[in-house]
């Protein structure tokens, strides 16, 4: 498959890369490893004018550990991030994450980390060749009014197919947007609008600058699981994870996030509430998996390689695999 | 859309090239550069036929434009092959068994050269790893892995080839 047509650039500095996207806009994409984005152009999903390669700002690929957090630039490879020491102590979590994406030359060029929380959300429907998508007709996500996966929906349904995602969100990891009018910092659970049309909160002229994570007050157990067709090279259809922090045999501090079953993750807030502030017991995985389910039930469609009703009972099982293992039961 | 001027080494040798920004670094080294040992398979970044190492790291050719290699140092099987005769992974792949169709081969050996560069004595699921990237669509893994071990047992000095 050959490439659209576009031009390129690849400015040294971060200043140069926001003044371009500035005055392009949305004709203007951001390529950080172009794992993603290469495809879609294939298959002619995209049609920028320009893209601007980040492969020679150099703010933009480094790990750096200050006293309340971790901070990465968004164009740090996912290998980088891998054999990252700090990462590796605090959130080994997040590594499992990383180590489940494509594979280990995906990781190292150059899927970034960035790029995988701007992963655009996949869909059975969408992400196929022009020549197949053009037997089905347009859906929301390329101009139409309609959605191939579930009949009536007002609009896309893709997935939010990334592994950090979810993992990160339970870290209550925060992103830097730059723009020309200076930066904003948002939580990362804000950024996904819940629209696989327009399924990130960023403006146009904006550019993923930066990813921090918080560091914990004390030691956290967590867990990420994800359901794929293969080990490798694929991506989840269904994953979760959970953090916790249990300390005197209370726990202080517990995240359940849920991913993969719709254009944005979600935190089971319900089941988060009733778990926290208790003593760990056997009760808390039905109680996980219970709200799991209820999630995945109205978010979950039939628009990937297993079916809704499979990935609906995974989403519960899942969910109680992962309060499993960060409580410790 | 016009050629830019891309620098690299490719199997030891300098060259520069006016490419068009859509030129991806496999259509780079098959179409300009005739190393037909680049496999072009799925063009996803699914499969790992067009498996190359940049850098000694195995990374996916079809993914990769050509211009986003600036500066880099590329190794096709072509430029693993010594003057005389073959390296050993790839003469382990032969006395294994591990080459049927032989469009995997190439990322394979590839892949496996830059385990057993890294780590010259891996085990079995260090090799799995290492080569889950790489589909083998005549499904002979156990052979490749065979090879593997083969050519790790073997003692590859790291600096060959």
């Amino acid at each position: 498959m050959r490439l659209p047509a576009f031009d390129y650039q690849a400015p040294d500095k971060l200043d140069q890369a926001l003044k371009i996207k500035g005055e392009l806009g949305g004709n203007a994409s951001v390529l950080a490893g172009g794992t993603d984005i290469l495809v879609n152009l294939k298959h002619r999903l995209f049609s920028p004018a320009t893209l601007i390669s980040l492969k020679n700002i150099k703010e933009l690929r480094r790990i750096e550990s200050k006293p309340d957090s971790v901070v990465m630039g968004a164009a740090t490879t996912l290998a980088e991030m891998a054999d990252n020491a700090t990462l590796n102590e605090h959130f080994p979590v997040l590594i499992k994450a990383i180590r489940s994406i494509g594979a280990p030359g995906i990781q190292a060029f150059r899927g970034t980390l960035g790029g995988n929380i701007c992963l655009s959300p996949r869909c059975l429907f969408y992400n196929q060749s022009h020549f197949w998508r053009s037997g089905k007709g347009s859906c929301h996500r390329t101009g139409g009014k309609e959605c191939h996966a579930l009949e009536g929906s007002e609009s896309c349904q893709s997935i939010c197919s990334a592994d950090t995602v979810p993992v990160l969100v339970a870290l209550s990891a925060q992103l830097t947007l730059a723009g020309p009018g200076g930066t904003r910092l948002m939580a990362l659970s804000d950024f996904y609008t819940g629209k696989g049309e327009t399924p990130f909160n960023i403006l146009p002229e904006e550019i993923l600058t930066e990813v921090r994570i918080p560091l914990p007050w004390a030691p956290i157990s967590a867990s990420y699981q994800r359901l794929a067709m293969r080990a490798a090279v694929d991506f989840p259809l269904v994953n979760a994870a959970a953090v916790a922090i249990v300390d005197k045999g209370k726990v202080e501090l517990f995240r359940l996030v849920l991913s993969a079953v719709g254009p944005a993750p979600i935190v089971l807030k319900e089941a988060e509430a009733a778990i926290k502030g208790s003593a760990p017991s056997q009760e808390m995985i039905q109680t996980a998996g219970d709200a799991a389910f209820k999630a995945a039930e109205g978010s979950v469609v039939e628009n990937a390689s297993l079916s809704r009703q499979y990935r609906v009972k995974m989403a519960a099982a899942l969910a109680r695999r992962a309060v499993k293992e960060a409580l410790g039961l | 859309m016009k050629k830019q001027l891309v620098n690299m080494t490719v199997n030891g040798e300098e060259v520069e090239l006016a490419v068009y920004p859509n030129t991806t670094l496999l259509e780079m080294l098959r179409v300009e550069l005739g190393l037909m040992g680049v496999k072009e398979g799925c063009s996803e970044g699914v499969c790992g036929t067009c498996t190359v190492l940049l850098n000694g790291q195995p990374v996916r050719s079809c993914l990769t434009l050509a211009l986003e290699a600036e500066g880099s140092e590329i190794l096709t099987i072509e430029g693993l092959t010594p003057e005389d005769g073959l390296h050993p992974v790839q003469q382990a792949f032969i006395d294994r068994g591990a080459v049927q169709c032989g469009f995997c081969t190439p990322g394979m050996i590839l892949s496996s050269k830059a385990l057993l560069d890294r780590n010259p004595n891996p085990s079995e699921d260090d090799i799995k790893t290492a080569l889950s990237g790489s589909f083998c669509r005549c499904t002979g893994y156990t052979k490749i892995l065979d090879a593997v071990k083969a050519a790790a047992a073997a003692h590859v000095d790291p600096s060959d080839g």
